[in-house]
């Protein structure tokens, strides 16, 4: 069967980091409905089709909106598909919550037991999890305790595979999975059926990882993407700094820039050229956590980021 | 919805002050922002010196190369082109000696032409149709009208008229509620005393607002007068004559004086907004109005927000598609 012309295999999902302005000083959207909706109505107008938000706004949309669903009818009284995927953006306290440590397993299965049915009121494709703790709690970095890490998510992606949600495994530069063959080992040891892969362009170039080739190597088991820029690597210790490495890395303040940066470092045309190769449909999150630091503006990027889709990517393959 | 309405966006809310909106890449992401909100064109504004670079023929072409390399600029943004560009004379400038000049001196109108020809020169070349204009300035600043300064005023936008009609342009007087003409009476006087061939009006709904003037009434009173729109929304209007007290301009749109306001524009679909703007565009609808549309933010607040809130309000209440 033929593709119609105007069929789209890529649509595009806006995590959503936000800053702006209110009349009593900086805010984030989840500041007041007014804000929300402003926020909305502002990815809406530039023509993202969804957004994807974090696990901890959970009480937030229950305390402000009655929960997940309610909160996703506004998003969608604003002309927005759903929330795709959700980040699940755990603490990683080595007392109880180590992926490489066994001990603490049945504490983050229970984990997801519990979260998966908070979000069960929703159709969600992706539960996010950065894999490893911090790249300082879990050093030195070995097979036996990637197999441990690897174990775990195996179990927790049966959980969340019995909600039809996928696990997808997001590498930041500062955890403890985030060099090339540590990356490579770690999917040695995991189950394709229930740990899949979300490339973020930025995080893997930080961490001097070749997200294009990462991609292609790995693209039957990749659930999705942030498309986002850096234009600097980490170096020496950056990533390996408390609490958070993108925001206490010594050599570098703003690690984040919107697609179409000037001196980005991610190839993006290379990228969305994969991506066509291997006939991937379905989201691409759009994503520049931090864009407001040093004068930066969240609307501004954003917008910069959509025309740069529209005008580059989608040229290529949409 | 199907229609005749053209849409643009102007860039005057990113240029607050001479030195933060020169940079080529600054200019790059305000053009792309609106191109991927479905703007694609832009009103620019006059301005003088070298910082302001968009704001004169000359100094774009010392930019630029030339006007086919400004368009190159602007389609490397994919933005088409430029809708309009807007320009006051008795705003003094460098290239110009400072010199104070208003319309309503017929000794000043020889040199408002000679001023306003490059203007319509580039423009003309860059395929831009409007030179939109400030036709008299602020009236705390000058006497009432008499009797026969609007005659006056309108002799030399007939004169500049007639240039930038020579060169492939038309002219649109701007209402702003700053205005010497001010009442509907007056620039219904003034309208009168232009020579509709030559000179059209650039109805600005907020301005109009602000000055107590009905922008639907307004428009479809003189509908065969009307060549250009600013599309805008205000929360407040001018009950008390604040626009006569001295220094208007920061008295009292920027909050120093009288209500002390310190924002007077908004954007469409603001909440508390006067201006109906479902009507007016129904309105623009009804008529076929074959102008420019030009949405405008005019220093309301974050640039880049107001323009994705304009183009939300465009999309989702006017049944504007977004090209």
């Amino acid at each position: 069967m033929t593709r119609a012309a105007d069929e789209r295999r890529i649509k595009w999902s806006y995590m959503d980091h936000w800053r702006s302005n209110g009349p009593a000083g900086p805010i984030d959207q989840w500041h007041s409905h007014r804000s929300m909706s402003s926020f909305l109505k502002q990815i809406k107008a530039v023509g993202f089709d969804a957004m994807d938000t974090f696990d901890f706004r959970l009480w937030q949309m229950y305390g402000d909106y009655g929960g997940p669903a309610k909160y996703q009818e506004m998003v969608q009284d604003h002309g927005l598909e759903r929330i795709v995927n959700i980040f699940h953006a755990a603490d990683y306290d080595v007392r109880n919550y180590a992926p490489h440590l066994p001990e603490t397993h049945e504490n983050i299965l229970e984990d997801f037991r519990v979260t998966m049915g908070h979000w069960s009121s929703i159709e969600l494709d992706n539960i996010i999890v950065m894999p490893a703790t911090l790249y300082y709690d879990m050093e030195p970095i070995t097979e036996d305790k990637l197999k441990i890490t690897a174990e775990l998510w195996n179990k927790v992606g049966e959980i969340t595979a019995g909600y039809g949600v996928r696990l997808t495994c997001h590498h930041e530069f500062f955890c403890g999975i985030q060099s090339e063959p540590d990356i490579e080992t770690f999917y040695s040891y995991t189950d394709p059926e229930y740990v899949s892969l979300f490339v973020d362009t930025a995080q893997h170039c930080i961490a001097s990882v070749d997200p294009v080739a990462l991609y292609r190597r790995h693209a039957h088991r990749v659930s999705g993407f942030h498309f986002k820029d850096t234009r600097n690597i980490a170096t020496g210790d950056d990533h390996r700094h408390r609490p958070d490495s993108e925001i206490m890395a010594p050599t570098t303040g703003k690690w984040f820039y919107e697609m179409g940066t000037p001196n980005g470092l991610v190839d993006f045309t290379a990228m969305m050229t994969a991506v066509r190769d291997n006939e991937y449909q379905g989201w691409i999150t759009v994503e520049h956590d931090k864009a407001n630091r040093y004068g930066g503006d969240y609307a501004e990027s954003t917008a910069v980021a959509r025309w740069h889709a529209v005008n580059v990517l989608e040229k290529i393959y949409r | 919805m199907k229609d005749t309405l053209r849409w643009a966006y102007a860039l005057n809310q990113w240029n607050i002050r001479m030195d933060v909106f020169v940079r080529h890449e600054d200019q790059r992401r305000a053009l792309k922002t609106c191109s991927a909100l479905g703007f694609h064109h832009v009103e620019l504004a006059a301005g003088t010196g070298r910082w302001d670079n968009l704001g004169r023929p000359e100094v774009i072409e010392l930019n630029h190369g030339g006007p086919a390399g400004f368009l190159d600029f602007l389609h490397g943004c994919s933005v088409h082109g430029v809708s309009s560009m807007y320009w006051d004379p008795g705003q003094p400038a460098e290239e110009e000696g400072w010199a104070f000049r208003s319309t309503r001196n017929r000794d000043d109108h020889a040199a408002i032409v000679e001023s306003a020809k490059p203007f319509a020169d580039f423009l003309a070349a860059i395929g831009t149709e409007q030179l939109v204009v400030r036709p008299a300035g602020s009236a705390w600043l000058q006497p009432p009208l008499g009797a026969d300064d609007v005659k006056t005023i309108g002799e030399v936008w007939n004169a500049v008229g007639k240039v930038a009609a020579a060169a492939g342009v038309g002219v649109a007087l701007h209402y702003d509620c700053l205005s010497a003409v001010h009442s509907a009476d007056e620039v219904g006087q003034l309208l009168a005393a232009t020579d509709p061939a030559l000179v059209g009006f650039a109805l600005d709904t907020a301005e109009l607002t602000i000055g107590g003037i009905d922008p639907v009434a307004f428009y479809a009173g003189h509908a065969d007068r009307v060549t250009h729109v600013h599309l805008k929304d205000t929360r407040y209007a001018d009950t008390g004559e604040e626009y006569r007290m001295p220094g208007a301009e920061t008295t009292m749109l920027r909050g120093g004086a009288g209500r002390r306001i310190e924002r007077w524009f908004f954007e469409l679909g603001t909440e508390g907004g006067l201006v109906d703007v479902k009507a007016f565009v129904a309105t623009l609808r009804e008529h076929d109005y074959p102008g420019w549309v030009v949405v405008e933010s005019d220093h309301g607040g974050n640039p880049a927000e107001l323009a994705m809130l304009n183009s939300w309000y465009l999309q989702h209440e006017l049944g504007v598609a977004k090209s």
